[in-house]
């Protein structure tokens, strides 16, 4: 795939996001699908940030490593980015005064990086206007060195300051002022042919697909405590809540917010909570509750590094074995993964009919480079969705029940379920071990009777699940294993290669793991490769636990950075 | 009261305080005829706990230690027409628990805070909790506590709440009609209920109960909060007990301040239905 890579950079609060954010949406608009990835240090203002756009004709979904312009807003990205500018590429930044040093000189003349300054001081005095313009005059230079059409900027910028019309005016100007700057050195950043097609899909981060996917699934409480990088799932559901009518709720702590979601369910509703490592930890012991009262839950991890607090604001895919062994206990459960806009739709709808179909929680996995990059997805089909909610009775069936049928021994564990509220015996849902109809016990037989009928819900649910997908060769002599964000970078990189030989096998249902399709391809293939962001390859040890399989060739990656395609490039290839 | 009534034994000892409790609350449900399909009486973890299956017929939930309000907030956001009582402990309640009273008073969720204070752990087999008075030697404080002694009303006034009674368990008739009114509460009723522990707190006996509490009377001026404050608070002699303060023209409780449920005539529960996200999508095009 012929691919363009921009990366703006400067300090946290100078706007580099709105560059990133208004260049993707004009550049999607024009036809071209545009992959946004952010880096930024877990602080408001200062330190340094970057936002990454890759682009093309066709779907991308990973970053380079390396990059064909670095937009510098501040000093820092001067020296800071040499090495990421490929030989030839452009240096934009805006500081006349500015002395590279001597090795800095040395890597710009040997990797024949071109330096372009736009004097946005000068330019920002003519105007006579205040200094946060900076931001869009770059806006405005980057978009003549694609030699793209004004017209189509200015429209986004408009709708952007949509609410604010006394600006518009004047960021018009600063459009015109960069999109007309002439540098001695002329500036081309020569885009790949555009595909009218994407001009209708959506720009959308991880998270508000996430967000969307609950809204679609009839979710109607959402309770969490704001936690990177799960908060924007938080944020975006308040921001539409007033259309949607969902409760949102940020609660004291993460104990609160998995407790009044995991309440809502019980009473009947559709209801969520999001989380990050640390929450994650904290809700645990509602985990382990929801599994005893056996009542439907859906979790979101949003994974970042740890341990503790580790790298807030980057990503990592180091909770998976916590996803699945968390909680004290043993009880069924169902982890999955999302790792695109696309799954985070679909596969968190699919979690809440999981979810009751199973009377279980669900953890949905995601981590932050899926979270909060920005993908150009297709609109989300919103015809397939049929909500499941497994045994939920209803009408004119209540007046036949018994309080001994919510909890009734079945062979697959699940047994016919009701709510406050209805007109039917109550029971007792507790945490302690209960006889059929709540009742609490400690007597041997009662007591593994009732854990038995728990956990044979595993078991049905291994047979609903869908087997890992596999993409590429259908009959791989290489085959590659991954899950979550992963999946980006090996489509990009295997639509690239065009190889027969190396086929993907990616996991969106970890737990229970699925196994029948990975035994048969790697009993074939010459050769098996895992690739995770982590340090242990914890689904490499799942995959060991359950199969006997030791995958010993791992691509592994722990440094709080994304897989980026030139890396996964050069070593699959 | 057959409504309400399970085969199950009590399992609580002798004398405990846990059975007036239990008493009052069946009684305050018949009372107010409510159907046992719409209450949902919610339990925490302690001796308390146990009457989640010696109770019957309306939907019950024994959760975990410290862990009642949030989980009966939630409930009763999903279905605003069930009547929902929390069971609480002092001992959970005021440590484990006090992140959750303090921001349930504060959020004013319209549920019953029903508190059994009996001034211990007792199903732990009686350590102190941060309500057990000074120099009593505890399972875990054999010399006393070190730690001062929480006075929860004193608490519970620092949060602005708007419905706070207090009731002892050997006197089922008061505690009755406080349950009801608690239920009939638009917010959240907190009731401390003193009870006994005959088995590990030998201070706070039904005879030491009747013997220094006293109703504060039909002239009492329940929405006065100072004076609510300092009745509550000042037990030196007397511990008054009924309804001590019930806010007048109280704020709307948590369900009815949420602006996306404005005009809303149905409950989260009622709406679990597929939803159109097309607005949102065209948004991000």
């Amino acid at each position: 795939m012929s691919r363009v890579s921009v990366k703006i950079v400067g300090a946290s609060g100078q706007g580099i996001n709105s560059v990133g954010e208004i260049i993707a949406k004009a550049l999607k608009r024009s036809g071209y699908f545009v992959f946004g990835y952010r880096e930024y240090p877990s602080l408001i203002k200062g330190g340094h940030a970057s936002y990454q756009l890759d682009i093309s004709g066709n779907k991308v979904a990973s970053s380079n490593k390396i990059v064909d312009a670095v937009v510098s807003l501040d000093h820092n990205g001067l020296s800071i980015h040499l090495d990421e500018i490929k030989d030839g590429g452009y240096l934009i930044h805006d500081m006349p005064e500015w002395n590279f040093g001597d090795s800095d000189k040395k890597k710009i003349e040997e990797k024949n990086i071109k330096v372009i300054l736009l004097p946005t001081e000068e330019i920002i005095e003519e105007l006579n206007a205040p200094y946060v313009v900076q931001n869009v005059l770059f806006t405005g230079l980057l978009w003549s060195a694609f030699n793209q059409d004004v017209s189509k900027l200015k429209e986004v910028v408009k709708e952007r300051f949509a609410s604010k019309p006394k600006l518009i005016d004047l960021n018009m100007d600063c459009i015109d002022k960069g999109y007309e700057f002439k540098s001695e050195e002329e500036i081309e950043i020569k885009l790949p042919d555009a595909n009218k097609d994407c001009s209708d899909a959506m720009l959308i981060t991880g998270n508000q697909a996430i967000g969307l996917g609950a809204v679609h699934a009839g979710v109607r409480m959402f309770a969490s405590y704001p936690m990177t990088p799960a908060s924007s799932i938080l944020t975006y559901l308040a921001e539409i809540q007033n259309k949607t009518g969902m409760v949102i709720k940020q609660a004291e702590d993460e104990i609160t917010a998995s407790q009044m979601a995991s309440a809502s369910y019980f009473m009947g509703t559709r209801a969520m909570t999001g989380t990050s490592g640390g929450g994650f930890d904290l809700m645990t012991e509602t985990l382990s509750m929801v599994g005893i009262i056996e009542s439907p839950m859906v979790f979101v991890l949003a994974q970042r590094p740890g341990p503790a607090t580790g790298m807030p604001t980057w990503t990592a895919q180091g909770d998976l074995l916590l996803a699945v062994h968390s909680g004290h206990g043993e009880f069924p459960r169902c982890v999955m993964s999302v790792s695109d806009a696309e799954d985070g739709f679909y596969l968190t709808a699919e979690a809440h009919n999981i979810a009751e179909r199973f009377q279980i929680p669900v953890i949905l996995l995601t981590d932050k480079h899926t979270a909060e990059s920005l993908f150009t997805s297709e609109k989300f089909d919103q015809k397939s969705y049929k909500i499941d909610r497994g045994q939920l009775v209803d009408g004119k069936d209540l007046s036949e029940l018994k309080a001994e049928d919510r909890f009734m021994i079945t062979d697959d564990g699940v047994s016919p379920r009701w709510v406050p509220g209805q007109a039917a015996p109550g029971y007792n849902a507790t945490s302690y071990e209960n006889l059929p109809d709540g009742t609490v016990t400690e007597d041997s037989v009662p007591a593994k009777e009732m854990f038995d009928k728990r956990m044979r819900k595993m078991e049905a649910l291994k047979n609903s699940l869908p087997e890992p997908e596999l993409f590429g060769s259908d009959s791989p002599e290489t085959l590659i294993i991954g899950w979550g964000s992963t999946k980006g970078v090996m489509s990009d990189v295997l639509s690239d290669l065009d190889n027969k030989k190396i086929g993907y096998l990616h996991y969106s249902y970890i737990w229970p793991l699925k196994t029948e399709k990975l035994l048969e391809l790697s009993s074939k293939a010459k050769k098996v490769v895992i690739v995770e962001g982590n340090n242990q390859s914890q689904l490499g040890m799942l995959i060991k636990q359950e199969t006997g399989l030791s995958i010993d060739s791992k691509i592994l990656k722990y440094d709080g950075r994304p897989f980026f395609y030139e890396e996964i490039l050069d070593k699959i290839s | 009261m057959a409504k309400y009534s399970s085969q199950n034994p009590c399992t609580w000892c002798d004398g405990c305080g846990d059975y007036g409790i239990w008493t009052a609350v069946k009684r305050a449900c018949v009372e107010l005829e409510l159907d046992p399909s719409e209450v949902l009486m919610c339990f925490d973890i302690g001796c308390h706990g146990n009457m989640s299956d010696k109770v019957g017929g309306c939907y019950r939930f024994h959760g975990l230690h410290g862990r009642v309000l949030p989980f009966a907030a939630g409930a009763k956001i999903a279905n605003p027409k069930v009547n929902t009582i929390a069971f609480a402990g002092d001992g959970a309640t005021f440590s484990e628990g006090m992140n959750h009273l303090v921001h349930a008073v504060r959020s004013n969720y319209p549920i019953v805070c029903l508190l059994h204070n009996n001034e211990n752990y007792g199903l732990t087999t009686g350590q102190a909790s941060a309500v057990t008075r000074q120099d009593i030697p505890m399972n875990s404080s054999p010399n006393g506590i070190p730690e001062a002694t929480l006075n929860p009303m004193d608490l519970v006034f620092s949060l602005s709440p708007t419905f706070v009674a207090r009731g002892t368990s050997c006197d089922i008739k008061q505690l009755t009609e406080i349950i009801k009114e608690g239920i009939q509460h638009d917010g959240f009723a907190y009731i401390d209920v003193l009870q006994s522990c005959p088995t590990y707190n030998k201070f706070m006996t039904d005879e030491f109960l009747r013997e220094h509490c006293s109703s504060v009377g039909s002239d009492y001026d329940a929405s006065d909060i100072e004076l609510a404050r300092k009745t509550a608070i000042d037990t030196e002699d007397k511990i008054a007990t009924g309804v001590l303060y019930r806010a007048k023209n109280s704020r709307p409780s948590f369900v009815g301040r949420l602006k996306s449920r404005e005009g809303k005539k149905s409950n989260l529960v009622e709406e679990v239905e597929k939803g159109d996200v097309g607005e949102f999508m065209e948004e991000l095009v």
